[in-house]
C-alpha cells in the first residue's frame, strides 16, 4: 500500500499541514476548493482521507461537540511521521528534477 | 434557521447501518449552512442531495460500514462469548467424567517428561546469571585450526591474561583459573581427596560469590592460601571456624584464608580454591611467556563499563597472532563468550571447565519428552473426534444460529487449552518426584536449583497452551466442517461405530512406541544381568580389594597371607573390571607408536585372578633388570605392533620414556575395563611399589569375621591409616551404574508410554462399547455367548495391537541389537528372542485387561434394561 502517493493525496496532506490544528473535513474541503479551484464532493474527500489513514499517513481523533453542527463532533486529522518522510521524499525528487531540467522552465 | 432535507439524512443513515457518521453529518450540516448564506434554500437542498449521493458510493463510506459490521463480533461482545465458552467447556468436562479423566491424566503423564526437560533447560539458561558484572565478564576460548580439522577449546594460554592487562586499558581485570588442583589432604592421619582450581587474585572481585569469612580482596593473594566452600569446611573442621587453620596436603601446607558459600547455579565446580600464585610456585614453566600450553588454563576477563565487545575482539585477534607464531603448522584464533552464556552454548567444547549441560543433550532430552507427549496428544485427538458424535448436535445448533467456522474452532481450542492447563497442574505433581529421582543420577545436582520459579512457571503455562493448541486443532477442524443439517438429523451417528482410518494409524503408533520402550527395558535388564554374572576373563568372586593408602605394602601382604581364611594375596595398580586411565605410548620401530594401557602388578597376579596365558611364563616379569623391562601383554598389543613391522622381533618394543621392554608372556584378550570399552592393548609390569590395591582371595565360612580379622592385622601394622575392604564384584557392579541409571530411565519411559496407550485404548473401547450397547443386547437375546460377544468387541483392537507388534519387532531388533546396545556395551549378548516375546506378551496382557475391564460391564448387563435405555 505504502510508497505511492497520488497527486490529490499529496494535495490533501499538504492542506492538512497548512491547516495545522484546524484540519477537519469542511476546512480541508474549503481550503482545497479555494486554493486549487476544484469542485470537490464530501464523498471524494472522505474516500481519500480513509485511504490515507489506511496507508498510515494520517491519524484522526474526534474533537469537542459544537453548536453550529447540531452538537456533533468534528473529526480532526493530523500527519504522521511517515507522511512527513514521504512528502520530503517527494519534494526532494521534484527539486532534483527542477534543478536538473535541461530546458528553461521558468515563465517570465 | 432551516435544517437540511430529512429524507436525504434518513437515506444516508439507512445505508450506513451501524456505521458511525457523526463527523460526516456534522461536516455536511456545516456545508449546508454555508450554502444557505450564498444561495437559495432549494439550491442548498439540491447540493445536500448531491453530497449524499456521492457519499453513498464513496470508498470512505463503504469502509466505515465494513469495519462497523465486524466490530460487532470482535470487540463488543467478546467477553460474554469467552465466558460462554468456559461455561460450556466446564459443563462438558463434568458431563463426560470418564473421558475427561482419561484425557487429563493422559496429557498429564505425557507432559511430565517434557516438563522435566523444560525445567532443566530453564535452569541451565539461568546459570551464572547471579554475577553482578555478568554482562562484562567474558571467558576466552581458543580455536586451533590444523590441516584437517578445527578444534575448539574453552581454555587459553597462560600468557594471555598478562598480555591483555598490560596492553589494553579497557580490560579491568583478568581471572586466571588453572584446573586440576587435586590435593590429597592429610587431616589428623585421615586422607581425603579434594578437587578444585588454582584461581587468580581477582576471583572474588570479578565473580559475585559470597565469602562467609575472609577479605575478598586478599583471600587468594599469597601462595598457599586457600578458600574452602562451606561444605568442605564442615567436612574438615565441623563446627569449628576454619579461618586461619592450616591444611597439610601432598602439595604442601596451605593456610585457610577464607570460607565461601556453597556453589549455586554456576558452571564452576570445586570444593576448594587456592591462589594462582601457588600454581606459579609449583609449575616449572614460565607462565608469563607460555604461549604453548592451553589445555588446563582458563581466563575470564572483566571489561570496564561501556567497552564494546568489538574492542575485545580486536584485542584478541592481535593476541592470537603472538600465539600463532608458536604454532607454525596451525592457525590460532581467540574468541570470547559472556559468562552467563557458557552453559549451555559452549558446553560441547573440548575441555569445558566445571559442570553443565550441552545444547545437544537438552535437545535430545526434549525430543524424548515429545516422543512421550505425542501419544497423549493422539489420544486426545482420537477421543475428541470419537466423542464428536455426542457433541455434533450442539455444534449443529450453533451453526444454525449463525456461528462462523472460526468461532467453533476457537471454542474447541479454548476447551482443549483448559484441559491442558488442568493437566499441567497434575503433571507438575507427577513431575516433581520424577525430577528428584532423575537428579539423583546427576553428580552435580547440589549446585543446580530446579525449584519452581517465575521463568519456569511462564514456560510451563506457555507449553501447556501450545500443547492445547496442537491437540485441539484437529478436533476443532473436524467439528468446524460438520454439516449442521446432517448432524441435526443425527446422520453422523450412523455407520461410524468402528475405529476408522487414521485413528487406527495413531493407535498402532502408540502401541508401537510402548512396545519399543518395553523391549528396551527388557534388553537393558538382560545386559545388566549378563554383565554381573559374566566374568570378564578373570576371577572376581571372593576377591577383596584393599587400598594401600601409604601403609607398608610388603609387610601388609606378608601379614595378610598368614591368615588361615586367605588363600592368596597379590596387588595391582588398577582394579580389573573398572575403568583405568593410565595410558602410555610404546613403539616397536621408534617411528610409529601406539597407545597402550599400563598396569602394575605384584607376584602371582595372573594366577590368582585366573587370567589365561596363551604363551610364555607369567612369573618371569619379576626378573626385570636395568637394561630390560620384562612385561606381560595381551594379544591385542601383539596384533597392533605387527601392523607396523612384520620382520622384526615383535616381542621387543620401547616405551616413550626410553625403557626397553621384552614380552615374556602373552595373555588371552580379556576385558580389563568394563564391557562397554573396546579391549585395548595392555601391558603388565611388575612393581609392588606402584601398586595401589591389595587383592586378597578369601575362602571363609564367616566373611564378616574374616574382614574384622584382616582389619586387626592392618591396625597392628599402622594405626593411622583407615582400613577399607570391598569385594571386587561389588566394585565392578558399581562401575556399571550407568546401566542402572538407564534401566530406571527406560522403565519410567515405558511405564508412561504404556499407561498413556492404555488410557487411549480404554477411551476407545469404552466409547465403542457404549455405542454398541443396543447391538450387544440384541445379540445376547438372540443367544450369543459371552465369549463370542467378547470376541466381537475386542477383535478390532487386538488386531491393531498385533499390527503394532509386527512393526515394532524388526524396529526394536535393529535399534537395540545393532545400534543402542552396541554403544552401551560392546561385549554383550545382544537382544534375545525371549525378551521380545515377553515384551509382546506383556503388552497384549495389559491391552486385553483394559479392554476386558470395559467390555465385561456391557456383556454382563441385562439386555432388557439396555434395550430400553437406548
Amino acid at each position: 500500500m505504502k510508497g505511492y502517493l497520488g497527486e490529490f493525496e499529496e494535495l490533501v496532506l499538504l492542506t492538512i499541514a497548512n491547516l495545522a490544528d484546524q484540519a477537519y473535513g469542511v476546512a480541508i474541503l474549503n481550503d482545497i476548493s479555494k486554493r486549487a479551484n476544484r469542485k470537490l464532493s464530501i464523498g471524494a474527500l472522505h474516500s481519500t482521507l480513509t485511504r490515507l489513514e489506511e496507508k498510515g499517513y494520517i491519524s484522526s481523533f474526534l474533537g469537542e461537540p459544537t453548536n453550529e453542527r447540531g452538537g456533533r463532533r468534528k473529526r480532526y486529522f493530523e500527519l504522521t511521521d511517515s507522511a512527513k518522510l514521504e512528502l520530503a521524499n517527494m519534494k526532494a525528487l521534484r527539486d532534483q528534477l527542477w534543478a536538473g531540467a535541461k530546458i528553461n522552465l521558468s515563465l517570465k | 434557521m432551516s435544517i437540511p432535507p430529512k429524507n436525504a439524512q434518513r437515506l444516508l443513515r439507512r445505508f450506513a447501518g451501524r456505521a458511525d457518521l457523526e463527523d460526516i453529518l456534522g461536516d455536511m450540516d456545516e456545508i449546508y449552512s454555508c450554502n444557505l448564506k450564498d444561495a437559495k434554500e432549494w439550491q442548498a437542498d439540491l447540493n445536500y442531495w448531491r453530497q449524499v449521493c456521492s457519499l453513498l458510493f464513496s470508498y470512505g463510506f463503504k469502509k466505515r460500514k465494513i469495519s462497523a459490521a465486524y466490530a460487532h463480533y470482535y470487540s463488543q461482545n467478546s467477553i460474554a462469548m469467552f465466558k460462554n465458552y468456559f461455561k460450556i467447556a466446564i459443563r462438558n468436562f463434568a458431563k463426560h467424567k470418564l473421558f475427561t479423566t482419561l484425557n487429563v491424566f493422559g496429557l498429564a503423564l505425557g507432559m511430565s517428561i517434557c516438563l522435566i526437560a523444560l525445567t532443566v533447560t530453564v535452569t541451565v539458561h539461568l546459570m551464572d546469571e547471579f554475577h553482578q558484572n555478568k554482562a562484562r565478564i567474558y571467558q576466552i576460548n581458543t580455536s586451533i585450526k590444523g590441516e584437517a580439522n578445527k578444534t575448539f577449546y574453552s581454555s587459553t594460554f597462560p600468557a594471555t591474561s598478562d598480555y591483555l592487562i598490560q596492553n589494553y586499558p579497557f580490560v579491568e581485570a583478568v581471572v586466571d583459573i588453572q584446573s586440576g588442583f587435586k590435593p590429597v589432604v592429610d587431616h589428623h592421619g585421615q586422607l581425603f581427596d579434594f578437587s578444585g582450581y588454582f584461581a587468580g587474585e581477582a576471583f572474588f572481585n570479578v565473580f559475585s560469590f559470597n565469602l562467609i569469612q575472609g577479605n575478598p580482596n586478599a583471600v587468594l593473594k599469597d601462595p598457599f592460601s586457600m578458600v574452602l566452600t562451606e561444605k568442605t569446611a564442615k567436612k574438615l573442621f565441623g563446627d569449628e571456624s576454619a579461618l586461619g587453620k592450616t591444611i597439610k596436603t601432598d602439595l604442601g601446607t596451605f593456610n585457610v584464608t577464607g570460607v565461601m558459600e556453597d556453589l549455586y547455579q554456576t558452571h564452576f565446580f570445586f570444593e576448594m580454591l587456592t591462589s594462582y600464585e601457588t600454581y606459579k610456585k609449583l609449575s616449572v614453566t614460565d607462565l608469563k611467556n607460555d604461549w604453548l600450553n592451553f589445555r588446563n588454563h582458563y581466563a575470564y576477563t572483566l571489561l570496564y563499563e561501556g567497552t564494546e565487545t568489538s574492542q575485545l575482539a580486536a584485542a584478541l585477534a592481535e593476541t592470537a597472532e603472538i600465539a600463532d607464531a608458536y604454532y607454525p603448522d596451525e592457525s590460532i584464533e581467540l574468541r570470547f563468550i559472556e559468562v552467563s552464556n557458557i552453559v549451555p552454548h559452549k558446553w560441547n567444547n573440548n575441555n569445558a571447565l566445571g559442570v553443565g549441560w550441552e545444547e545437544k543433550a537438552l535437545v535430545f532430552f526434549i525430543a524424548i519428552g515429545i516422543l512421550i507427549l505425542m501419544p497423549s496428544i493422539f489420544n486426545h485427538t482420537n477421543l475428541s473426534i470419537a466423542r464428536s458424535l455426542k457433541r455434533a448436535k450442539e455444534i449443529g445448533i450453533r451453526k444454525v444460529m449463525g456461528v462462523q467456522k472460526k468461532q467453533i474452532k476457537t471454542q474447541l481450542i479454548i476447551e482443549t487449552m483448559l484441559m491442558t492447563l488442568l493437566a499441567l497442574i497434575i503433571s507438575f505433581f507427577i513431575m516433581v518426584p520424577m525430577k528428584e529421582f532423575l537428579l539423583e543420577m546427576v553428580y552435580f545436582s547440589e549446585v543446580v536449583d530446579t525449584d519452581l520459579n517465575i521463568y519456569q512457571g511462564l514456560v510451563f503455562v506457555g507449553f501447556a497452551l501450545l500443547v492445547g493448541l496442537i491437540a485441539g486443532i484437529f478436533p476443532a477442524q473436524y467439528f468446524a466442517r460438520l454439516n449442521p443439517v446432517q448432524t441435526l438429523k443425527g446422520e453422523v451417528l450412523n455407520g461410524k461405530n468402528k475405529v476408522a482410518g487414521y485413528k487406527k494409524g495413531l493407535f498402532v503408533f502408540q502401541f508401537f512406541m510402548s512396545l519399543v520402550f518395553v523391549t528396551g527395558v527388557a534388553a537393558i535388564g538382560k545386559q545388566y544381568k549378563f554383565v554381573l554374572n559374566n566374568n570378564h576373563g578373570f576371577e572376581s568372586n571372593n576377591v577383596l580389594s584393599i587400598p594401600f593408602s601409604d601403609i607398608d605394602k610388603q609387610i601388609l601382604m606378608n601379614e595378610l597371607s598368614k591368615h588361615p581364611d586367605v588363600k592368596a594375596v597379590t596387588a595391582s595398580s588398577n582394579l580389573p573390571g573398572l575403568r583405568s586411565s593410565e595410558r602410555i605410548q610404546v613403539s616397536s620401530n621408534r617411528i610409529d607408536s601406539i597407545d597402550v594401557m599400563q598396569v602394575y602388578v605384584a607376584d602371582n597376579f595372573v594366577e590368582q585372578m585366573k587370567m589365561e596365558l596363551i604363551w610364555g611364563e607369567s612369573k618371569a616379569i619379576s626378573r626385570s633388570n636395568q637394561n630390560e623391562e620384562l612385561v606381560l601383554v595381551n594379544q591385542r598389543l601383539i596384533q597392533s605392533l605387527k601392523v607396523f613391522y612384520t620382520q622384526a622381533d615383535t616381542l621387543r618394543f620401547t616405551m616413550a620414556d626410553g625403557t626397553k621392554c621384552r614380552v615374556v608372556g602373552i595373555l588371552k584378550d580379556f576385558n580389563f575395563e568394563p564391557l562397554s570399552e573396546l579391549i585395548s592393548p595392555l601391558i603388565m609390569r611388575y612393581s609392588l611399589e606402584k601398586s595401589n590395591y591389595a587383592l586378597v582371595t578369601v575362602n571363609s565360612p564367616n566373611i564378616k569375621r574374616t574382614i574384622t580379622d584382616l582389619e586387626l592385622i592392618w591396625s597392628d601394622i599402622d594405626q593411622n591409616r583407615t582400613f577399607r575392604a570391598t569385594f571386587l564384584d561389588d566394585e565392578i557392579e558399581e562401575a556399571y551404574f550407568i546401566f542402572v541409571a538407564q534401566l530406571k530411565f527406560f522403565s519410567v519411559l515405558s511405564i508412561l508410554a504404556i499407561t498413556i496407550s492404555c488410557l487411549g485404548l480404554l477411551g476407545m473401547v469404552s466409547y465403542t462399547t457404549e455405542n454398541r450397547t443396543k447391538e450387544i443386547a440384541v445379540r445376547k437375546i438372540m443367544g450369543a455367548t459371552k465369549a463370542s460377544l467378547f470376541y466381537q468387541l475386542t477383535k478390532d483392537f487386538l488386531k491393531l495391537i498385533a499390527i503394532a507388534a509386527l512393526l515394532a519387532i524388526p524396529f526394536s531388533y535393529v535399534f537395540y541389537d545393532k545400534i543402542f546396545l552396541h554403544f552401551l556395551i560392546r561385549y554383550g549378548t545382544g537382544l534375545g528372542v525371549i525378551e521380545v516375546v515377553i515384551s509382546i506378551l506383556f503388552l497384549f496382557m495389559v491391552g486385553a485387561a483394559s479392554i476386558y475391564w470395559q467390555t465385561a460391564k456391557v456383556t454382563k448387563a441385562n439386555p432388557a434394561t439396555k434395550l430400553r435405555y437406548q
